[in-house]
């Protein structure tokens, strides 16, 4: 975690985490995967955040049991990971890596998991069944592997990590390749299983992705935990430093001129192309409080008023930059 | 942070909800889903065709051999095929290609995730997909022997009774010989990524080169148990000219003329408890080896 934030843990307070990384490290030889990360992860959807090399992937496989942490302890359900198959019945993962049993059709390859995960004969039909009816696939289920399209390759891994109803799902990238359609799939099966009661974490690379997926988020930067909790709490919690705040004016000189005179405001800069002013900040709500005043004077009409830093995206790269 | 009491926890219904099988227990289901894909996976791809067209050698060379040379005797033929071309080169390859590859193969396709998220130990992961390894090996051996004894005796003046006991004799032998060194290799390829080249130089310096001498490193190899299970077991001589000659004397430096009881040499049932207990340590130790360790699967992140 960032040293100058106020560790903060998202979600109900009342719930118990469903995944725990405490004080978890994990090296390959000289490469540092994970630093020393303690983070929880409630019940709900939950975004993992972090530049490719952040260690995202290395926290899903620990999580999944598939690495053993070079030091800490990892728990998912309240268990320990590592040598605890058992613990895989009730979770399921949609890797990152593009891999298959080639030479098997859709269908196949989910009915070959859901044995594998335990599901008598009859059972495994039915759920592979239903698991690549959820992920739109139903159409294609019969079809080799070796000839799917990006995206329904993604739908059938999604499908190997729903077909035996886990409670908790650990999706590595899952729209990386994928067309704008198939995301926006993706995304709504993924919403939908957060609204089913599934406990779902989603590690990406791109911001707007998980934002419209979730407001709770994990940020990840070189195998440390720079922020987590509810995107709002993030922004406040970088309140502490310059808070940028958009006006758009017609008179946006004057309107910078007249801003450079208040105590709490750190500074100015024109865009002269968006006809607007931006505003550095540590003080917002005080900014805020006052900013009627200003905008009943004459000439100064404010057409808008927006924080970047609503925005995921400034508040990753602002911590992420760090 | 508030922490809430186990009544209140999701994890504590989420673990006691009705599943397959009960926590703790190993259920036989994905077991045997798992020896099934194993199975599948051996047959698909060009491995299968490869090796199908190796096996295919003795017998087609046995077909050459009897058409350009029909002299020769049977039995000569039978010796060089089936008991120094199929022990000596056939068997150590393809328990190299299908035993090197039982963990590596999923590891570098990048399935391995699959199967590693799935309630079934580690260990049993690796003795599972043994099993089928053996499996396939067992068969190919043991269809492709009979096909060589086919091919060589086809035609020829031996009864049917004899030759049938000697090719059931030959695949038991090859069998056992080809467990042994899917044990053996299967342990190496936990060991190394470059299992196939340690297990070339295992099979042409150990088995090949060791096993041909008459000293007591020959002790260590699977070929020479093999070779004594087939010397005790089955009858190599011929008469040439009136005279008795025994193939596998010189060939395999058995010293028979000096020792014809061959006292110097392990019992039938040694050699069987020798190759099994041999195997059954390389599995044990190999499954031992998978439930410790990790295996990274690349990713495209790289991390």
């Amino acid at each position: 975690m960032h040293p100058e934030l106020p560790r903060e843990v998202a979600g109900p307070p009342e719930v118990k985490p469903v995944v725990e990384f405490h004080e978890v490290s994990k090296w390959y030889g000289n490469v540092i995967g994970i630093n020393k990360l303690s983070v929880t992860v409630p019940a709900g959807v939950t975004g993992l955040l972090g530049p490719n090399g952040a260690g995202k992937s290395t926290l899903l496989q620990l999580a999944t049991g598939q690495l053993y942490p070079s030091q800490g302890r990892v728990r998912v359900l309240g268990r320990g990971v590592w040598n605890n198959p058992s613990l895989n019945r009730h979770i399921g993962l949609c890797p990152e890596q593009d891999a298959f049993y080639e030479w098997m059709t859709g269908r196949d390859f989910v009915y070959t998991c859901a044995r594998l995960g335990g599901l008598s004969r009859p059972a495994a039909r039915d759920a592979a069944g239903r698991a690549l009816e959820t992920v739109g696939m139903t159409r294609h289920q019969d079809r080799a592997v070796r000839g799917y399209s990006k995206g329904m390759r993604q739908r059938t891994k999604l499908a190997q990590a729903l077909v035996h109803d886990p409670d908790v799902l650990f999706l590595d990238e899952p729209f990386t390749g994928t067309d704008p359609v198939a995301r926006r799939e993706l995304m709504a099966i993924i919403r939908r299983l957060g609204a089913e009661g599934k406990s779902v974490l989603v590690s990406s690379h791109v911001l707007h992705e998980v934002q419209t997926l979730t407001p709770n988020i994990i940020l990840l930067n070189r195998g440390r935990l720079v922020a987590e909790g509810h995107v709002r709490q993030i922004r406040d919690l970088i309140d502490k430093h310059p808070h940028h705040i958009v006006l758009v004016c017609d008179e946006y000189r004057r309107l910078a001129g007249r801003l450079l005179a208040w105590d709490d405001v750190e500074g100015v800069r024109v865009q002269a192309r968006n006809r607007s002013v931006v505003v550095e900040t540590h003080a917002p709500d005080a900014f805020y409080g006052r900013l009627p005043e200003l905008a009943l004077e004459d000439g100064l009409a404010i057409q808008e008023v927006y924080s970047d830093d609503d925005n995921l995206d400034a508040v990753f790269k602002y911590l992420v930059n760090k | 942070m508030k922490v809430a009491s186990e009544a209140q926890s999701p994890t504590a219904e989420v673990l006691s909800a009705p599943r397959p099988h009960p926590a703790g227990q190993l259920s036989l289901v994905p077991l045997w889903a798992l020896f099934v894909l194993t199975l599948r996976q051996h047959v698909h791809g060009r491995r299968w065709i490869v090796m199908a067209v190796l096996f295919l050698l003795p017998a087609g060379l046995a077909v050459l051999i009897r058409s350009t040379a029909p002299d020769a005797p049977p039995a000569v033929i039978e010796f060089l095929l089936a008991f120094m071309f199929i022990p000596q080169a056939l068997l150590p390859l393809v328990a190299l290609v299908y035993a090197t590859g039982i963990i590596q193969d999923e590891q570098e396709e990048q399935t391995l995730t699959y199967l590693l998220i799935r309630p079934i130990p580690r260990w049993a992961i690796y003795l599972v997909k043994l099993l089928a390894t053996l499996t396939t090996t067992i068969v190919l051996t043991a269809v492709f022997t009979a096909l060589t004894y086919t091919a060589v005796y086809i035609g020829s003046s031996s009864g049917f009774a004899d030759v049938s006991r000697r090719c059931l004799t030959a695949i038991w032998i090859h069998g056992l010989s080809v467990a042994a060194y899917c044990c053996l290799f299967g342990l190496i390829g936990l060991y190394t990524r470059r299992a196939l080249v340690a297990g070339i130089l295992y099979a042409a310096v150990i088995e090949g080169l060791l096993a041909n001498l008459p000293f007591g490193l020959r002790f260590i190899t699977v070929i020479y148990y093999a070779r004594v299970l087939a010397y005790r077991s089955m009858d190599f001589t011929l008469t040439d000219h009136g005279r008795k000659v025994d193939l596998a004397d010189a060939a395999w430096q058995l010293d028979v003329r000096n020792d014809p009881g061959l006292e110097g040499h392990p019992q039938l049932q040694a050699c069987v408890l020798v190759l099994t207990i041999a195997g059954l340590a390389c599995a044990a130790f190999g499954a031992l080896l998978c439930a410790r360790r990790e295996f990274h699967v690349k990713t495209p992140e790289g991390s």
